[in-house]
């Protein structure tokens, strides 16, 4: 260790103390206000939010390895976005969980019983519609025989959508209909109507573009799973089965919607995430080591760059831009 | 409070106390150091928040901060005749102190390193294992803890100020070079742990070869066979048993015991797994029973597949365990079935049906509890039925869901789960002795991964 990058990393630690002295009150107060959790200081600025062994926290998005706050909220999935918190609760017997709908002060405002394994969840950019994922039989996309059950909660109407199974289908052009329809990983665009998701019907799993107040999809390509929209609408961030078959694993992969080229991410472990952009140009994902722990990465959308772990000890991340 | 010091500019060239470096060995002694495996700080004047991936550990009265360190001692074989626990003080301005800490054991070995507050802080409620003095900046300080650390393990260290002039350590996060570690020197070798084997695991045979694998660990390994349920895929179909277990854990049949999961049951009564075992799997009505090892071990087999033969308070099969423990008298219990009450797998939940076997058998004072159905591993430290830890007559509880079955990752970690591994098949190996046992847990081949300790019966 030298003891040059033992000063810049306590510089930047200095610099989010002076934040934290300057701008507490000017930005938003992540838990400080939460019922359940004692009072404590917010981090300062643009900061990052995570699950630290299930437990909501926040980072500053300029030291993620730096102080973290960490509140009493557990949740086995969370995502935010705008003025929106979301959290899927830790699945409890007979596969009973919640998703909680909480404002950045985390006080609730919603909660809806759901039944399944949590695995994706979304907000979307407005705030306003809630998007995720559960098992309801099986538990690896890396198998078949699985069911999941995608549902959209529109925090605004208060209109539950529990399943897309009862949307009508296009496929390569033509209404289709199957029984052993899947559908997971939902991501909306900023209209707070269209959205992409996965649709696995026939062997195949399809990215599918819906409109939610149509209740209709349509395939757009086959061979994406967990689609993620850039924040400004042009691309995908998704998971690639190598090969094709899902069994040997996933590579993180971009689409540009408009031409359809495909660039394959400088992360070549495989990712088994939904996963979320930073900015225009950066993803963010988690992985698992084979003790448990998670660990939350970055990578450039472009192909380019090496993966960074990001914040250690943490998954389920969203930026929360202020 | 480092936040606030000037930077020095000191050479980067750390400076090792030479008194300090190699410790006096005998003859046949091997030293093993171990860095430290999590490590964080807490701070009472910003009581919810998280320091552990930065890189720097604080010790303070004013504020108060405390540090937290644990480390895992694995693949020490030989009686442990010192062990020392050596921390680096920063290399800035101000981590120099006049008082380095004072440092104690702690029960609690599971805490989180990157959720781990003043708020929810672990109590240091051990024994005082040593105090450091006036500490400079950039130095090596060591602790004997061989009062502590025994052996193979899981060890936890809690450090303490009572002076308003903090010292500041560096964290594993700093690096290899200045990470606090465990220097573990040990003595002659001991023979090997005398006893009764039994070995096994659950969620076993398909079309993969995973089952192959834990198979030939069998071929390697004498005593009697135990598994945990799920012993084929899809449907505990007889055509499944012959096709994917009979010839791989079916070259051991004849020393199994075995324990019915839930895709045994997919196939109605689970006849294909009671036509396979026969008498082996007990009473095809009931699928519990028990069994004794050498005069000193009762082995309790229960069938958690509650839907079809009832595991609650009253049932016949809980009756049944309660006599059971009631008319045994060999000093030591162990207890197996297919749903873990304790897990930290993402894929199955902690399993509340089976509680009333655990209440039944801590209630006489069993020793452990072997389970699956979450394909992994996974070893808890000894609990009570709420999953509270207790030395006393707590229970360890093992979910060895690695025969064969493609593997499942983890969601939250449980509080007292002490070892944890998801990408490696493998058996676990009990050694039954008089008064204790001994786990091993054996990697396919090829792979390293394993967890081994001993501990006594109640």
């Amino acid at each position: 260790m030298s003891s040059l990058s033992r000063r810049a990393r306590l510089l930047v630690t200095i610099v989010a103390a002076v934040l934290l002295a300057g701008f507490a009150t000017g930005y938003a107060v992540l838990g400080r206000h939460h019922p359940r959790q004692a009072s404590t200081g917010p981090v300062p600025g643009p900061a990052l939010m995570v699950l630290s062994n299930g437990q909501l926290s926040t980072v500053a998005a300029a030291d993620p390895r730096g102080p973290r706050e960490v509140t009493e909220v557990a949740c086995d999935r969370v995502h935010a976005a705008a003025a929106t918190v979301a959290c899927l609760e830790p699945v409890g017997a007979l596969s009973a969980t919640r998703l909680v709908v909480m404002d950045q002060r985390l006080h609730e405002r919603q909660r809806v019983p759901l039944t399944g394994f949590p695995n994706r969840l979304r907000v979307s950019p407005s705030g306003r519609m809630v998007a995720w994922t559960l098992f309801l039989d099986g538990h690896s996309y890396a198998t078949t025989g699985f069911a999941t059950q995608a549902g959209v909660l529109d925090t605004r109407t208060g209109k539950l959508v529990t399943s897309l199974e009862d949307f009508a289908i296009t496929r390569d052009g033509r209404p289709y209909r199957n029984v052993d329809a899947n559908y997971w990983g939902i991501t909306f665009a900023a209209d707070d109507n269209r959205f992409y998701a996965t649709l696995s019907t026939d062997g195949h799993r399809y990215l599918v573009e819906g409109d939610l107040a149509a209740k209709t999809v349509r395939t757009v390509r086959d061979n994406v799973e967990c689609p993620s929209l850039s924040p400004d609408g042009t691309r995908i961030a998704y998971k690639s089965a190598v090969d094709g078959d899902p069994a040997k694993g996933w590579r993180l992969s971009v689409l540009d919607l408009a031409s359809g080229t495909i660039n394959p991410t400088a992360e070549t472990r495989s990712v088994d995430d939904q996963a979320v952009w930073l900015d225009d140009r950066t993803l963010a994902y988690a992985l698992q080591t084979s003790d448990g722990t998670n660990d939350t990465w970055s990578v450039a959308a472009d192909g380019t760059g090496a993966p960074r772990l990001l914040v250690p000890g943490a998954n389920s991340p969203s930026p929360l831009r202020r | 409070m480092f936040l606030n010091r000037a930077i020095t500019t000191v050479s980067a060239t750390a400076i090792v106390l030479a008194a300090l470096s190699a410790p006096e060995v005998t003859a046949n002694a091997a030293t093993a150091t171990f860095a430290a495996v999590a490590d964080t700080y807490v701070d009472n004047s910003a009581t919810g928040t998280n320091y552990g991936a930065s890189g720097q550990l604080g010790v303070d009265n004013s504020p108060i901060k405390r540090m937290f360190l644990r480390f895992t001692v694995s693949g020490v074989s030989g009686t442990v005749s010192s062990v020392k626990l050596r921390v680096h003080t920063d290399n800035v301005s101000g981590a120099e102190s006049g008082s380095g800490g004072t440092f104690r054991a702690m029960s609690n070995t599971t805490w989180s390193e990157t959720g781990t507050t003043w708020n929810n802080q672990p109590a240091i409620d051990g024994a005082t294992l040593g105090s450091i003095g006036a500490v400079t900046a950039n130095s090596w300080y060591e602790i004997d803890v061989t009062s502590y650390v025994k052996g193979n393990g899981t060890y936890s260290i809690g450090v303490t100020s009572t002076s308003t002039d903090g010292a500041d350590y560096d964290s594993r996060e700093s690096g290899s070079s200045t990470a606090p570690q465990l220097v573990v020197t040990t003595g002659t070798t001991t023979p090997p742990p005398a006893g009764d084997v039994l070995v096994g695991a659950g969620d076993i045979a398909d079309s993969g070869s995973g089952d192959s694998a834990t198979a030939a660990l069998l071929d390697n390994i004498p005593g009697t066979v135990f598994t945990l349920g799920d012993n084929v895929y899809s449907n505990g179909t007889a055509s499944e048993f012959a096709n994917y277990y009979a010839p791989t854990w079916g070259r051991h049949k004849a020393r199994t015991r075995p324990v019915p999961g839930n895709h045994d049951y997919n196939t109605s009564g689970a006849s294909g797994y009671y036509g396979y075992f026969g008498s082996s799997a007990g009473d095809p009505v009931k699928g519990y029973y028990s069994y004794n090892i050498g005069s000193n071990w009762h082995v309790i087999v229960l069938n958690s597949n509650c839907s079809a033969v009832s595991c609650a308070s009253g049932s016949a099969q809980v009756n049944w365990l309660r006599s059971d423990l009631a008319a045994n008298n060999r000093p030591c219990t162990v207890a197996m079935w297919h749903h873990p009450r304790y897990t930290s797998g993402a894929n199955h939940a902690p399993n509340t049906s089976v509680a009333p076997f655990v209440q039944a058998l801590y209630e006489a004072d069993a020793d452990l509890i072997l389970t699956g159905h979450n394909h992994q591993y996974e070893r808890f430290a000894p609990i009570n039925p709420s999953n509270q830890r207790d030395d006393a007559r707590g229970m360890r509880h093992f979910v060895i869901g690695s025969g064969g079955a493609g593997h499942y990752g983890f969601g939250t970690i449980l509080p007292n789960s002490e070892a944890r591994n998801s990408d490696t098949y493998g058996v676990l190996k009990l050694t039954l002795s008089a008064s204790s046992y001994t786990w091993q847990f054996v990697p396919q081949a090829g792979k390293t991964y394993t967890d081994s300790g001993t501990t006594n019966c109640h």
